[in-house]
């Protein structure tokens, strides 16, 4: 008897912990303010990887494994971008909740529309990353909001007292969306068809919302460093089609940026591609907008 | 597998052993208090680099002081491993035990009247404590300590019959510390790892008796190493290590050796590796030796083990 009111105790602390939050780890930081919006002050949150740090190259460091050992929830960008790290920090972890077919596993790319999923067999001619598609959706608010959606079903899911919280968070998140968007439609409207380059294929999700027509990457392939013949053929694109514009992300090298901008007339625009990857930057729709007015300023 | 266990095999081909299984366990991921178990043939916990595969290391071979004192090919057992995570400083800490049905594997040619391993007692164990704590977002620290022991086979002679060996207690004790720096922001271009690993063989002393010479080891053994890398640009490290070891095979003299090494990573999923190494001591005379090793990863894209 004894034995089994210590079980139920245990079981009881491991639901949520002392002061009834919900535990959310998430990989980004896009998910995690994404998580905030939706959750509010019921739940408790951490991330892994910071918003100016390259998302594809993250270190499975020991200390992950203890926020994720208490974990009720693990959200992550899927499509094998935490290919290098994620399963290191789950069998740290120790916590069948968040493991594949746990309750709190959640796998965001299942909601969302992927693009650049390789047709035919997957091989390494296709690049270093990417296999399974381009995995930087976040960037595309049509997007968002299916995250955001994913949150307060899940959470809903867990944690059904907080239904109502929930699902009046998410709609409060969706119309600050759209107001944030009436207030840039001027500068959507400007990107429109305008020619750039962007370092990686990051921005393509970005570009499917701004219609900004991407005529080339830096990278050959996506995770495969600039080469010198490709950056030549690259250049010749950008005089071709009047790119005036390399857009980057704060961890790439601007070096090699600035000269192939230099080469061909055009300037280095750095953009944040997270929550967190600029100063101040702290919640999605402030990214959203920062980079469309910057990118709509640089096009001009 | 289901979600209580996982399978994990490792084959690997070296001169030594051809084509062999280097480690073969299950892993219960389900039981109570946070603890794993693994049950199968895997590679002993001991210091920073017996239980990292050689392609992962950051040179071509094994720190000397683990080749010698834990065989060319890394100190292995068959039994059960035991771990566990506690934070109650707040940072990372892992107990990791095994017992095992021996220490290593001994010379094929050394036998012994009778298994050295019948007795509970004298069968191979170990204990590993690891201390991970975060420095900054950029820098962090491991510092842990292990202990390994059993009985191993050690030549003596006229003990009859067909036996040229008795077993006799060893005992490995060491420490390591690895510092990593990676700026998160210029992770792709510049990173450090220094490493240092510090480790004593203690063997027991055999009282021979009458008509039987011991010529097994009759004093205890230290060694280590330090070890740094550097990255220069997305692609390219330089490493180099120091190696000084007391070399049971030689009696303990010492064996010093100096390498350096250039990495290069054409691709996530290809490494290739130049080094020259110094070695002298030991009882031989000094050499040197240029070293090429290229790796190639079959199959999806692996985590980088931390
Ligand atoms: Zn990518």
């Amino acid at each position: 008897m004894r034995a089994a009111g210590f079980l139920l105790l245990a079981t009881l602390a491991a639901a949520t912990d002392a002061t009834g939050q919900l535990r959310v780890v998430t990989s980004t930081t896009d998910l995690a303010d994404l998580a905030r919006q939706v959750g509010g002050d019921r739940i408790r949150l951490r991330h892994i990887s910071e918003g100016y740090q390259d998302p594809h190259f993250v270190e499975a460091k020991p200390s992950f494994v203890l926020e994720m050992a208490k974990a009720d929830v693990w959200a992550f960008i899927g499509l094998d971008l935490e290919i290098g790290w994620m399963s290191l920090l789950l069998n740290g972890a120790r916590n069948p909740k968040i493991r594949p077919g746990g309750s709190g596993y959640l796998d965001v790319s299942k909601f969302i529309p992927v693009i650049d999923v390789p047709s035919g067999a997957i091989d390494r001619s296709q690049g270093d990353v990417h296999p399974l598609g381009n995995p930087h959706y976040w960037l595309d608010p049509a997007n968002g909001r299916r995250i955001a959606a994913a949150f307060a079903a899940k959470f809903t899911e867990l944690d059904p007292g907080g239904a109502a919280d929930y699902a009046r968070n998410l709609a409060a998140f969706e119309a600050a969306l759209a107001r944030a968007a009436e207030e840039w439609a001027p500068a959507l409207a400007s990107l429109s068809g305008k020619p750039i380059v962007a370092w990686h294929t990051s921005w393509r999700y970005f570009a499917g919302y701004t219609r900004v027509n991407i005529v080339g990457f830096m990278e050959p392939k996506p995770g495969v460093p600039p080469s010198p013949s490709h950056l030549a053929g690259l250049v010749a694109t950008m005089k071709r089609t009047g790119a005036k514009v390399i857009v980057m992300e704060p961890y790439y090298d601007r070096k090699t940026a600035d000269l192939i901008a230099s080469k061909a007339g055009a300037s280095v625009l750095v953009l944040p591609p997270s929550v967190g990857g600029e100063k101040g930057l702290d919640d999605y729709i402030s990214v959203l907008r920062r980079n469309i007015t910057s990118l709509a300023r640089a096009v001009e | 597998m289901d979600p209580y266990f996982r399978g994990d095999v490792f084959i690997g081909v070296s001169d030594l052993e051809g084509v062999a299984i280097e480690q073969a366990y299950l892993t219960a991921t389900s039981l109570p208090w946070g603890i794993e178990a693994r049950l199968g043939r895997f590679l002993a916990p001991i210091g920073k680099q017996n239980t990292t595969h050689r392609h992962d290391l950051h040179t071509v071979e094994y720190p000397w002081v683990l080749q010698r004192f834990l065989g060319p090919e890394g100190l292995r057992g068959t039994g059960l491993y035991l771990s566990k995570v506690l934070a109650p400083f707040g940072f990372y800490q892992e107990l990791q035990l095994t017992a095992t049905d021996r220490l290593g594997e001994d010379d094929e040619s050394l036998v012994t009247s009778e298994p050295i391993n019948t007795r509970l007692g004298a069968l191979g164990y170990s204990a590993r404590l690891r201390n991970y704590l975060d420095l900054t977002k950029h820098a962090n620290i491991e510092i842990s300590g292990s202990i390994a022991t059993g009985k191993r086979a050690q030549p003596a002679s006229g003990l009859g019959g067909e036996a040229t060996a008795v077993g006799v207690r060893q005992t490995l004790a060491g420490i390591d510390v690895t510092y990593r720096w990676r700026p998160l922001q210029q992770g792709l271009y510049r990173s450090l790892i220094v490493q240092a690993e510090w480790l004593r063989q203690i063997n027991g002393r055999f009282r021979a008796p009458n008509g039987v010479e011991y010529e097994g080891p009759t004093r205890d053994f230290s060694g280590g190493y330090l070890f740094a890398r550097y990255q220069t640009s997305r692609r390219t490290y330089w490493g180099a290590r120091i190696d000084r070891v007391a070399d049971p095979a030689a009696g303990g003299d010492p064996l010093t050796a100096v390498s350096g090494y250039y990495q290069f990573y054409p691709s996530e999923f290809s490494k290739l590796v130049a080094g020259y190494e110094r070695v002298s001591g030991a009882g031989s005379a000094a050499y040197g030796r240029v070293i090429f090793q290229a790796t190639f990863a079959l199959g999806p894209h692996r985590p980088h083990p931390f």
